[in-house]
This record gives structure tokens, sequence and C-alpha cells, in this order.
């Protein structure tokens, strides 16, 4: 106890609240102040005296000062840096705001959109195809109906002839030199109309550079009736140039597009009513 | 000197809080201590400039080393006081600081000079009125130079041509008078 109270008095305390002490001094008079109440009570009077005292003392710095030293210090406040340990994490008001939930509805509309897009593509192109084979078909159907319209047609005016009692069929045979050769042929005074039944024509092939010429004998003289080809390249009846009387009929074959007198030796069949 | 603190802890909140390095901690030890540490500053380094910035040291050092200070080593101003003591005589033993003083004005010289080394009694660096009669002042003035100045008092034995022995009693017994003061 008497220790304490003269390590008190010998005034080594004031000095280090002066600041006015060893490195060792300061040490041993902090190592003291631990193991002795007393003495850390006295220490603590005089700092107190003394805080005061510098109070009393104190001399106001400008006041932008303040901001200056504060702004020194908290602009590098956030870097770690300058700070020995991390700091304890610090209690803010800071919500912490959701992140904004990005929709992705455009984005699914956008792909389903371009999906039905390319459907709606291949869709149309298989019904635009099936269309036009559609289309052909309903040509083809139409040419057939056309085709099977003329044959019936055909038929019909040809049935016609027959039925009609002014026609008169003459069979013009062949010539002694062909006797095998045949052309049927129809007349009528009436209406003075020539066919030939082209189904019926039984002559050799002419070239390119002959046709057979039909003629009518009219009071032993010949009349052009127009010429044909054999075989025929349908099977029809071929219509003549008219002609109102005729006392016989005869084919002769001629330079391609006939000639103004038949040639006689050329004859090939010959018919007489 | 009017006191304008803005933000006021006690000492173990603001101890607490320069340990969590908030923000509020600095801004109230600024408010609560920066005049009086201003105070020393001001008494070592004469040009307010000079003595302002050693202050923003101060306070960047002490926010810095703050882990090297713990509450057994006694209050947090001593602790604080003597950062700012010691930066402000570096800062005039500086070379920076002398050549500065150098390019001086003659006129300012004289002025200047007797400030730093005048050891006389300063009325404007007085307290309050009944402390002049509570502290002697040849208490005052060694006080003053080894708190203030940064004197060690074998140092200011010599200053006052006043012997060791004498010196540690006045320090002493002024002390013991601003306690009784204070209390």
């Amino acid at each position: 106890m008497e220790d304490i109270k003269a390590y008190i008095e010998s005034g080594i305390l004031e000095l280090y609240v002066l600041g006015d002490v060893t490195p060792d001094e300061r040490l041993q008079v902090e190592a003291m102040a631990l193991k002795h109440p007393a003495i850390k009570a006295e220490l603590d009077a005089i700092e107190r005296s003394m805080e005061l005292y510098a109070k009393e003392n104190e001399i106001e710095p400008s006041e932008n000062l303040r901001h200056r030293v504060l702004g020194s210090i908290l602009t590098n406040f956030g870097d770690d840096n300058n700070f020995p340990q991390k700091a304890a994490p610090r209690k803010t008001n800071v919500v912490t705001l959701p992140p904004r939930k990005e929709s992705n509805f455009y984005k699914y509309a956008f792909a389903a959109c371009l999906a039905l897009l390319i459907a709606s593509g291949v869709a149309l192109m298989s019904v635009y195809s099936r269309l036009q084979q559609s289309n052909n078909q309903i040509i083809t159907l139409q040419l057939q109906n056309q085709h099977f319209t003329n044959r019936v047609n055909l038929l019909d005016s040809e049935l016609s002839i027959f039925r009609d009692p002014s026609f008169k069929l003459l069979k013009l045979q062949g010539t002694p030199k062909n006797p095998a050769l045949a052309v049927t042929v129809a007349f009528s005074q009436a209406l003075k109309k020539v066919l030939i039944d082209m189904k019926n024509v039984n002559l050799p092939q002419n070239d390119k550079d002959h046709q057979y010429q039909l003629w009518a004998l009219v009071g032993g003289k010949p009349v052009d009736l127009g010429v044909f080809d054999a075989p025929a390249d349908s099977a029809q009846m071929k219509e003549m140039k008219s002609i109102a009387r005729a006392d016989a009929f005869a084919v002769t074959l001629e330079p391609k597009g006939g000639s103004i007198n038949p040639t006689m030796d050329q004859m090939v069949v010959l018919g007489k009513f | 000197m009017s006191k304008k603190h803005k933000i006021s802890l006690t000492e173990e909140q603001l101890v607490l809080s320069l340990r969590n390095h908030e923000k509020v901690a600095i801004e109230a030890l600024y408010d609560m201590y920066s005049a009086s540490l201003f105070g020393v500053i001001s008494r070592i380094v004469i040009d307010t400039t000079i003595a302002e910035d050693v202050l923003q040291e101060t306070f960047v050092k002490i926010w810095h080393s703050f882990s090297s200070y713990s509450t057994e080593k006694g209050r947090l101003f001593t602790w604080m006081i003597n950062i700012a003591r010691n930066l402000a005589i570096d800062k005039i033993r500086s070379k920076d600081f002398k050549n500065q003083n150098k390019n001086q004005e003659i006129e300012n010289n004289v002025t200047s000079i007797d400030e730093q080394n005048s050891t006389v009694y300063k009325p404007e660096l007085m307290g309050v009125k009944d402390l002049v009669q509570t502290l002697k002042p040849e208490q005052k003035s060694i006080i003053d130079l080894v708190y203030f100045k940064g004197y060690t008092h074998v140092e200011a034995a010599d200053e006052l041509g006043i012997p060791l022995g004498t010196i540690k009693t006045r320090l002493r017994m002024g002390i013991q008078q601003l306690r009784k003061h204070f209390n």
C-alpha cells in the first residue's frame, strides 16, 4: 500500500498524462494501472482534469475544416485497404429491391408467332400444290370432255349423213392397175355436198410432194373438188368442195396442192352412178 | 470559442463506433475534440493554415490507427492529444517547415520567433477567469510547456532555468490544483 502511495506521489502519473514519459515508463505505468485499481483511479482523475484543462484552452478551427477533414477520411470510406480489420456489418435502412422480373411473355409470344407463320407457310404451299393438281385435273377433264363432245358431235353429224335420204354412198373402185384400192364418197345432190369417208380410204401413202385429188365428172368434164392425204390424219367424214351435179367421181395422184386438170394416168379409183 | 458540437456521444459509445469504423464515429470525434486538439496544435504550429493541415493529419491518423488504442491504456483524449502533439512537433521540425520559415518576411520573423520560443505568460491562452486564480503563473507556464508545447520536463527546466526537482513539484502541484478546480 505504501508502495502504491509512493508511486502515485512520485509524479510519474502526471508525466504519463502529459506525454512526458519514455516508452518503457509508459508500459510500466499501464501495467501498474492494470494491477492496482487505486493507481488506475488516480490516473483517470489526472486524465479527466487535463482533458478539461485542454478544453478550457481549446481553439475552434475554421468552419470549413470540418468538411475537409471528414471528407478526406470518408472519401476512402469504402476502401477496405484503409481498415486493418474488416468492418463489422452495418445495419442500414436500405431495403434490397427484388430484381426486376424480366417477363418472358413477349419472347415466347414472338417465338409462337414465328412458328405459326412457318407452319402457315408450309400449309399454304401444300394447299397451293394440291390446288394446282386439281386445276390440272380439271383442265384434263375439260379437254377430255371437249374431245368427247367433239367426237359425239362428229359421230352425230356422220350419222346424220347416213340417215339423210338425200345422201348417196358411192364406192370408188380401183383402176385395173390397182384393183384393190377403194374410196367411199357420200354425195347429196339436194345439199350440194360431197364428203369422203376417210375411214374407208384404201390408198397407198402419198409422199410429201404429192396429194390425192378428188374430181367430179360432169358431162364428161372433170371438176376439181379438192385435195386430201392418205392415210388420213383423222377418221372423219371430210367435206370437199360443193357441187350440184355429178355423173362420176375419180381420184388422181397430183403434185402437192392439186392440179387444174387431172393427170389421167395417175387415176387410182373411179366410180359411176 | 463557441461550442458547436453537432454530435456528441459518451466515450464508450464513441470508442465502440470507432472500432466498427462507423461514419458517425469520426463525425462525433471531430465535433467533440477538434477544438481541444486544435488548441494544442495551434500552440506548437503558429501558422493557422499549417496547424489546420496538422489537425487533418491527426484525425486521419486517429482513424487509421485506432486499432492500436485500448481503453486499458487510459482515456481516449490522452491517446489522441499525444498523436496531435507528436504530429505538430514533427511538423515544425520537418525540413519543409524550416525552409518555409526562412522565406518569411523579416517583420514577421520577429513575432513568429517570439511566439515559437516564448515561454512568457500569454493572456489569450488563459482559460476562464477563475482558473487564473486557481493556477499560479509559474505552475501554468510549466504545464503549458509540457502539455501543450511538447517539452519534456528536462527541457522545461533548461528553458526556464529552474531545477528539475522544482519543475516536477510545480507540475504535480499545478495538476492537483486543476483537479480540485474541476471537481
